[in-house]
Parts: C-alpha cells; sequence; structure tokens
C-alpha cells in the first residue's frame, strides 16, 4: 500500500510540476513580447476563454445550453459601470457588487424557468439577453444606444486604470487561473457529480435525492457572477461599453471555445480559446483586407471541421490519444488507473 | 412500517392515483401488481416525494413523507430502484454507485457498503470502470440495485425489475431482496406486471387497476383469486 502511495504521490507532483512550467511559461510572456497587438490578443484570449468557462460550467457540466452569456457578462459591465460612474464606488469594490446583482438577477429570473427543459431553456436565455439589450437601448439611466465610457487618467491599481496591456495581461491571467481552480474545485465536489447527473439524468437524479431544480440554480447563479467578472474586466479594458456588447452573437462566441475545446472538460474552453481566439485574430489581420468577409469563412470552416470530426472536442481526442499516454506514462509515470482508484477509496474510509 | 392512506396523485389536471390505501411491515416483501397504466410508477414517483399528491398521507415509521421532496425521502430511508434502471450511462459503474451514496449519512459508509455490493454482484467490480450504458440490461439492472443499497434504505422499492430483462436475472435480483429482507431486516416494496415471480418472493399484495386498489391479500390468496388468475396470469 506504502509503495503504491507514492506512486501516487510521485504522480500528482510531477502533474503539478508540468501545470507550473505551463503557467511560468505565460507569467513570462510579457517579458519577453513587447508588441502591444499580440499582448491584445492575449489578453482577448483570458477573458474570452474565462467567459467560456463560466458557460461551460452550465453547458458542459450540467447539460443546459444557455445562448445567455453575453447577456450576463454586459449587465455586470453595466452593473460594475454604473457603480464607478454613478455611485462614485470604487472599480475592485463595484466588481464585486456588480457579481452580486446579476448572480441575483440570472437566479430570480431563471428560477420559474427551471422546469423547461432542453431548447426551451435555451430559447429563453435567448430572449432574456434580447430583453435586457432592448431594455437598455430604451433606457436613459443606462445611456441608451450610446454606452457608458469609463473615465481616463493616470495609472493607478486602485481605480484598475493602466496606460499599458501589462497589468490587465496579469490581472485577465489571474482572472482565469482563480475561475479555472474554481470550476476545477466544483467539479470534484458534491455538485459537480450532482450537475453531472441532471445532464445525464434529471428524473433519475431525482430518484436518488438530487434536487435538480436546487442545483440548476446553483449553476446558473455561479456562471452568471462569473460572466459578470469577466464583464467588469471587460469594461475596465476597453473603457467602453454600449449594448451591443449583449448581441447574441457575443454569446456564441462565449460557448465556442468550450465546444472547440471539448466541452466535457473544465480545461476544454481553455485549450479551445488559446487555438481559437489567436486563429480569429490571425484571419482577420491577414485576409479581411484582401476580400472582406473572408477571414469569418475561413473560421466558420475549421468550426464545421472540428465539430463534424471532433465532436467532443479537441480534448475529447486528446484523451483517448497515444500522445496522452506517451505524457502520462513517460513524463508523469501516472501509475495505472486501479492504484489511483485503491488509494483514493482508502483516504474515502479514512483507512491506511 | 410504511402506510398510505387515501393517496391522490397525478400530473397536472389528470388524476391518476385514487385513495390508494396500502401498509408494508417491517421484514416484509410487499408486492403491488398491476398491468402496463395502472398507476404502479405514478405511485412509487408519489411514495419517494418527486410527485406531490393531492390529497392522502405517506406515513414513514410515524413521520409523516407527503409532501416533501425526494432528498428528503431518501434521508429517512426510502430508496428506489427506479423503472426503467435510470442510470447514468455515460459515467462509470462505479461513478453510479458513488451517486448512490448521495448523502452525508450514506456517503460515511461508501467503501464499506461497496465492499458489500461487489459481494452481492461480483460482475460490478469487473466492470467497474467501464461506462454504465456499455453493460447489458442485467448488469445495468445489478448496478441500479446496487446504487440503491449503497443508499441504506430501511424499504428498498423495486420498481418493475423485470422490465425487459432475461428470467434467470430477474430470479437474481429477486433473491438478493429476499436475503436482504431476511439478514438485514429491510422491507421491500416490489412494483411488478410479471405477478407470477411477484408471488413468488412477496409476502402480501396489492393489486392496482385503473388508480384504484383493486384486491388485496397474502400472496397465497391473490394466487388463489379467481379474478387474477383470469385477468393476470391467463388461467
Amino acid at each position: 500500500m506504502s509503495e503504491k502511495r507514492k506512486a501516487v504521490r510521485t504522480y500528482h507532483r510531477n502533474l503539478a510540476i508540468m501545470l507550473g512550467i505551463m503557467l511560468l511559461i505565460f507569467v513570462c510572456i510579457p517579458l519577453f513580447v513587447k508588441s502591444p497587438y499580440i499582448m491584445n490578443i492575449f489578453v482577448l484570449v483570458f477573458y474570452m476563454s474565462t467567459l467560456s468557462m463560466a458557460w461551460n460550467l452550465l453547458g458542459g457540466m450540467t447539460g443546459q445550453n444557455s445562448l445567455g452569456h453575453a447577456a450576463y457578462m454586459g449587465l455586470g459591465a453595466y452593473a460594475s459601470c454604473l457603480l464607478i460612474t454613478k455611485a462614485g464606488i470604487n472599480p475592485w469594490f463595484s466588481a464585486i457588487l456588480g457579481m452580486v446583482i446579476v448572480g441575483l438577477v440570472a437566479g430570480i429570473i431563471f428560477y420559474p424557468c427551471f422546469i423547461l427543459r432542453g431548447p426551451y431553456f435555451t430559447l429563453v436565455s435567448i430572449a432574456f439577453g434580447e430583453a435586457l439589450r432592448q431594455f437598455i437601448i430604451n433606457s436613459t439611466f443606462f445611456g441608451r444606444a450610446s454606452g457608458v465610457g469609463l473615465p481616463f487618467g493616470r495609472d493607478s491599481w486602485l481605480n484598475f486604470r493602466f496606460g499599458s496591456k501589462i497589468p490587465y495581461y496579469y490581472v485577465g491571467l489571474a482572472m482565469l487561473l482563480l475561475v479555472y481552480l474554481l470550476m476545477k474545485k466544483i467539479e470534484r465536489s458534491k455538485m459537480g457529480y450532482a450537475l453531472r447527473t441532471i445532464r445525464e439524468d434529471e428524473d433519475a437524479a431525482a430518484a436518488i435525492g438530487i434536487n435538480p431544480t436546487r442545483y440548476k440554480i446553483m449553476a446558473v447563479v455561479v456562471s452568471a457572477m462569473v460572466a459578470a467578472l469577466v464583464g467588469f474586466f471587460y469594461a475596465s479594458y476597453i473603457r467602453y461599453i454600449d449594448p451591443e456588447l449583449m448581441i447574441l452573437s457575443k454569446s456564441t462566441e462565449s460557448v465556442l471555445p468550450a465546444v472547440v475545446g471539448g466541452a466535457a472538460f473544465v480545461e476544454g474552453p481553455l485549450v479551445g480559446g488559446l487555438i481559437m481566439i489567436p486563429l480569429s485574430e490571425f484571419l482577420r489581420a491577414k485576409y479581411s483586407s484582401i476580400l472582406p468577409g473572408i477571414n469569418m469563412l475561413m473560421y466558420a470552416v475549421v468550426l464545421l471541421v472540428v465539430i463534424r470530426f471532433r465532436p467532443t472536442g479537441i480534448l475529447g481526442w486528446y484523451m483517448h490519444s497515444r500522445v496522452k499516454t506517451f505524457i502520462d506514462t513517460k513524463i508523469l509515470l501516472k501509475p495505472p488507473v486501479e492504484v489511483l482508484e485503491e488509494v483514493e477509496l482508502a483516504k474515502m474510509s479514512g483507512k491506511e | 412500517m410504511l402506510k398510505v392512506e387515501g393517496l391522490r396523485a397525478g400530473y397536472g389536471a389528470v388524476n391518476i392515483l385514487w385513495d390508494i390505501a396500502f401498509h408494508v411491515n417491517d421484514g416484509e416483501i410487499v408486492s403491488i401488481l398491476g398491468s402496463n397504466g395502472a398507476g404502479k410508477t405514478t405511485m412509487v414517483r408519489t411514495i419517494t416525494g418527486m410527485i406531490r399528491p393531492s390529497a392522502g398521507s405517506v406515513n414513514f415509521n410515524g413521520e409523516e413523507l407527503a409532501r416533501h421532496n425526494s432528498r428528503y425521502v431518501l434521508d429517512k430511508g426510502i430508496v428506489q430502484v427506479p423503472e426503467g434502471r435510470q442510470l447514468f450511462t455515460e459515467m462509470t459503474v462505479l461513478e453510479n454507485l458513488e451517486m448512490g451514496a448521495f448523502n452525508k449519512q450514506t456517503r460515511e459508509h461508501f467503501a464499506d457498503n461497496l465492499r458489500v455490493v461487489y459481494q452481492w454482484f461480483p460482475k460490478l467490480e469487473e466492470r467497474a470502470r467501464q461506462a454504465a450504458g456499455t453493460l447489458s440490461g442485467g448488469e445495468q439492472q445489478m448496478v441500479a440495485v446496487a446504487r440503491a443499497l449503497i443508499g441504506m434504505p430501511k424499504l428498498l422499492i423495486l420498481d418493475e425489475p423485470s422490465l425487459g430483462l432475461a428470467p434467470n436475472i430477474v430470479d437474481d435480483i429477486l433473491n438478493v431482496a429476499s436475503t436482504l429482507v431476511r439478514n438485514d431486516g429491510i422491507s421491500v416494496l416490489l412494483v411488478e406486471q410479471d405477478i407470477t415471480k411477484a408471488l413468488a418472493c412477496a409476502d402480501r399484495g396489492y393489486v392496482i387497476e385503473n388508480g384504484h386498489i383493486a384486491l388485496e391479500g397474502t400472496a397465497e390468496e391473490l394466487a388463489a383469486n379467481e379474478h387474477v388468475k383470469k385477468a393476470y396470469l391467463g388461467i
């Protein structure tokens, strides 16, 4: 037993080292890359992947396909911007307040909707986003169609305002990491298991004593709050928001990284975002001047190819690939699954 | 142990169950018999808190359970093996079993209970890491029963264990149920269409027709009843 436990510990240590190296690479990138354009793409990758992780909690883990995440993000952006400009509240604090507001709104709006299943839930999420956008376009308080701007000025951590892209890069990276750790925590928790059973079969979940409504509400609230955080980050980075932020196609953009990367995995949105967003930017920079729209066409083709040939996403392929076998056995020294489970079970029952 | 009185329930405006009354004593196998559409599964869903009854009471060891949710009913010790198994097909067998220990009391005993159900169904240990959906029908039913047993039932409800299974597998599962009743003192509510098998292992039975209790009696009485013979046994 002790030998097995040692093997498991070595594996966990190797895994941690590998992840640490990956993180170190991202931390060091701003030291070598000086182009603001490239830095902008990284910031874009960070916040879009975070938004996609928020979507994935609901769409991937719980199986509730939402097309309203741009609305949560937009509402979070508006809430925090208005708290900053109208109420004079510190940006950091208004980010938290904005998250709470959006979480509450999402919980209240979707509570009566959760008896709806499948496509009906999706339709309600679309309607919610559109209704909110129309409301904001017609509301003077929200600045109507012309949007809301945040003040420019001297760099300040207190006011979350920077002239250079490097601080945004690090804050974006930190946000991504925090949300990733949160999602990982949720996945392994009781809630994560409950969400998976709901995705598989809601009636069966109820039959074994899981309250589907309660867990779905929890998922929607957490997901909306993370989206609101991304909204705050976006608003602080761009320093201007308008109702177009909530348009339906933005919600679709939040789904893509998860689907391409693999919606069944917490890491899916990260992998998908890291590939699809730079690709989209590259295509736009390279080809849109040659023939307007050709970049979107090429992007769509890439997307269709992935969905047609790898419906489980890039990670879905990786999980069964020889690359993974090689990395697991040769580099990480992963013990066989039986050993991992035996040690896990021994730990669960508190016996050595 | 379980005493159901005047239970009425249905879906929306459609009422299915009319004044259902029956009881289960400690250490007893009681069978609820009836054909398709008689209201058997609706009754199971009402007792386990998945449907709210419009009238009546479900008394379990002196406590009223009607109008509580499924989680509460499960915590009190009524665990069901739902009709058609309802496994989480993309999760592994082991994960399905883990889901049986979702509440706190049962989670603490998970490792021990897992060992016990592996003794009952050794096949499941071999298949622990396989996705539940890739198992045969009989093996899936074993997973469903094992998942319920891991929930440490005081009253185990088996909803149509014979559905789509080979007769010898049904016998195996009913054997396990009988042994559990004998050795561990739990009670079983067996909801079945297959009257011959159900009456063979039950102590008492009730016959449901169109949402009413039409007949009740000991297993021998029901097996000898002219109406049962004609309508269900075809003799």
